[in-house]
C-alpha cells in the first residue's frame, strides 16, 4: 500500500483523506490502523458535521490527535480545516520538526473529499506545504447500494477516491456486494477497490458473471442533510430516550442518517451511534476522561443527522415524552 | 471486533444497554412500559409487560393482541396495528399535549 512513511525528498508532507459516506465505518477503519500500527507518526485531524464531536472517542489509539468539531470540513467548516492544517505545517517545521510522519485527515460523513482536495490546492501555503497522498474512501457494504441510488454525495464521495475500500462485507448479501463492487468500478473505474471487516482486509466478493452495474437514475436536489442537536440532559433518562429513539427510528430511518451521542445510564456512560436503521450495541465508555483520546464527550448530547426534521419540533417531543 | 482494540460491547438489543445488573434490568422495564405507553397513547395502544414473559404485549381497542420480543418489532405491530407508524415528530403523536 502506497503509504509514505519516510519523509519526502521536497519537504512537503502527506496527507491522506479518509472519507466515507455517514456509518461507512471510518473511525473502526482507522481504529484497526492504529492498532497494527499503520499511519505510526502521523497526525490524526479528525472532523465532525455536528458539534458534539464522539468519533475522536474510538481513536484513543492515536499518539496526536485534534478535533475539528461543528461545521463539516468541506464547507462550513473549511476554514478552520485550513488554519489548522497551516498550524500544523508550522508545527512540523518548527518544534516538531521529523517528528510528523504526515496529515491523516478523517472527513465527516457529509464531506465531500474532492472540495478538500481542491481547497488545499488552492491554499497559497498549503498548496507548497503539503501534498495530497491518497483519498481513501469506506463504502457502506449494507447502505452502499441505497446511499447510490439516493445521495448526490456518495457519488461525489466515490468519484473523487484513490482507493475504495468496501467495508461490513460479511454482513452483505454477496450478489448484492458483487454487483456494489461492479458498480464502484463503473464510477471511479481508476480507484483501487478492497474490502475490509472491522478494519481487517478481507478477500472482494467474487465476480458473478452476467451481472450488471446498478443503474444509477440522475439525481435532482434533494433536501439536504443537517445536524441537529438536542439536549437530553446528564441525568438517567436513558428509557426514556432509547425508547423515544427507537419509535423514531422505525418511523423515520430513511430519513434520519445518523445519530450519535454519550449518554449517563445506571451501567456508565454510553457512546449511541445509528446508520440509518441500525443501531450498534451501545459501548460502554470508561469513566476516566483520561482514558479517552482528545476532548472529553459531551454528555446528554444527543445529534441527529437527517433531513425533513425541525429542531423545535425535535425538543419539543422529547420534551413530551422523554421527561 | 478486534479483540484487542475495542471497547467491551453491550450485548442484546441496543435498548437493552444501560442495565447490567438483574435489579436494573426489572427497573429498566417497567420504565420503559411508561415511555411506550406514552408514546402509544395518541394512537390508541397499550403496550403491557408483567415483568416475568419475556417481551411486551401490544393491545389495540379492537381486542387485537400481539407478543413481541423487543422495542424494533414493538413498533413494527404498532404500525401494522394502527395503520401507521408511531411517529414521535408527527401531528398526531403530539396533539393534545
Amino acid at each position: 500500500m502506497p503509504v509514505a512513511e519516510a519523509t519526502r525528498s521536497d519537504g512537503r508532507l502527506p496527507v491522506i483523506i479518509l472519507g466515507g459516506f455517514l456509518g461507512a465505518g471510518k473511525s473502526t477503519w482507522l481504529r484497526h490502523q492504529l492498532h497494527e500500527g499503520r499511519f505510526a507518526g502521523y497526525h490524526l485531524l479528525v472532523n465532525e458535521a455536528a458539534e458534539t464531536p464522539v468519533d475522536n472517542l474510538l481513536l484513543s489509539g492515536a499518539r496526536k490527535i485534534s478535533v475539528l468539531a461543528g461545521g463539516c470540513a468541506c464547507c462550513a467548516g473549511l476554514p478552520d480545516l485550513l488554519a489548522t492544517l497551516r498550524a500544523l505545517c508550522d508545527a512540523a517545521s518548527g518544534k516538531e520538526a521529523g517528528r510528523i510522519a504526515g496529515i491523516l485527515l478523517e472527513t465527516s460523513g457529509l464531506a465531500d473529499p474532492g472540495r478538500i482536495a481542491a481547497a488545499m490546492a488552492e491554499d497559497p501555503v498549503l498548496s507548497r506545504r503539503l501534498v495530497l497522498d491518497q483519498t481513501l474512501v469506506l463504502v457502506d457494504s449494507l447502505h452502499g447500494v441505497q446511499q447510490l441510488t439516493a445521495e448526490d454525495l456518495a457519488r461525489a464521495q466515490i468519484e473523487a477516491a484513490d482507493e475504495l475500500i468496501l467495508t461490513k462485507p460479511a454482513a452483505a448479501d454477496p450478489v448484492t456486494l458483487a454487483r456494489l463492487a461492479l458498480s464502484l468500478s463503473v464510477l471511479n473505474p481508476g480507484a483501487m477497490l478492497s474490502a475490509a471487516e472491522q478494519g481487517v482486509a478481507v478477500p472482494l466478493p467474487e465476480p458473478v458473471p452476467g451481472l450488471a452495474p446498478l443503474d444509477l437514475p440522475a439525481l435532482g436536489r434533494s433536501e439536504p442533510i443537517l445536524p441537529y442537536r438536542l439536549d437530553v440532559g446528564r441525568d438517567g433518562g436513558w428509557v426514556a430516550l432509547s425508547t423515544w429513539l427507537s419509535a423514531l427510528l422505525h418511523a423515520r430511518g430513511d430519513d434520519i442518517v445518523r445519530i450519535k451521542g454519550v449518554v449517563r445510564t445506571p451501567a456508565g456512560r454510553l457512546l449511541l451511534q445509528s446508520v440509518r436503521r441500525v443501531v450498534q450495541s451501545p459501548e460502554i465508555l470508561p469513566d476516566d476522561d483520561e482514558a479517552l483520546a482528545g476532548p472529553a464527550p459531551e454528555e446528554g448530547v444527543i445529534v441527529l443527522i437527517g433531513r425533513g426534521m425541525d429542531a423545535e419540533r425535535l425538543a419539543l417531543s422529547w420534551r413530551r415524552f422523554g421527561t | 471486533m478486534c479483540s484487542a482494540c475495542g471497547f467491551p460491547a453491550a450485548p442484546g438489543h441496543w435498548t437493552d444497554a444501560g442495565a447490567q445488573t438483574p435489579g436494573d434490568r426489572l427497573r429498566l422495564r417497567f420504565a420503559r412500559l411508561e415511555a411506550i405507553n406514552r408514546l402509544l397513547a395518541a394512537y390508541g395502544l397499550k403496550a403491557w409487560d408483567d415483568g416475568v414473559t419475556p417481551g411486551l404485549q401490544l393491545f389495540a381497542p379492537g381486542g387485537q393482541r400481539e407478543l413481541v420480543p423487543d422495542l424494533a418489532s414493538l413498533w413494527e405491530a404498532a404500525e401494522r396495528m394502527a395503520g401507521q407508524p408511531v411517529d414521535p415528530l408527527s401531528d398526531r403523536a403530539l396533539a393534545g399535549g
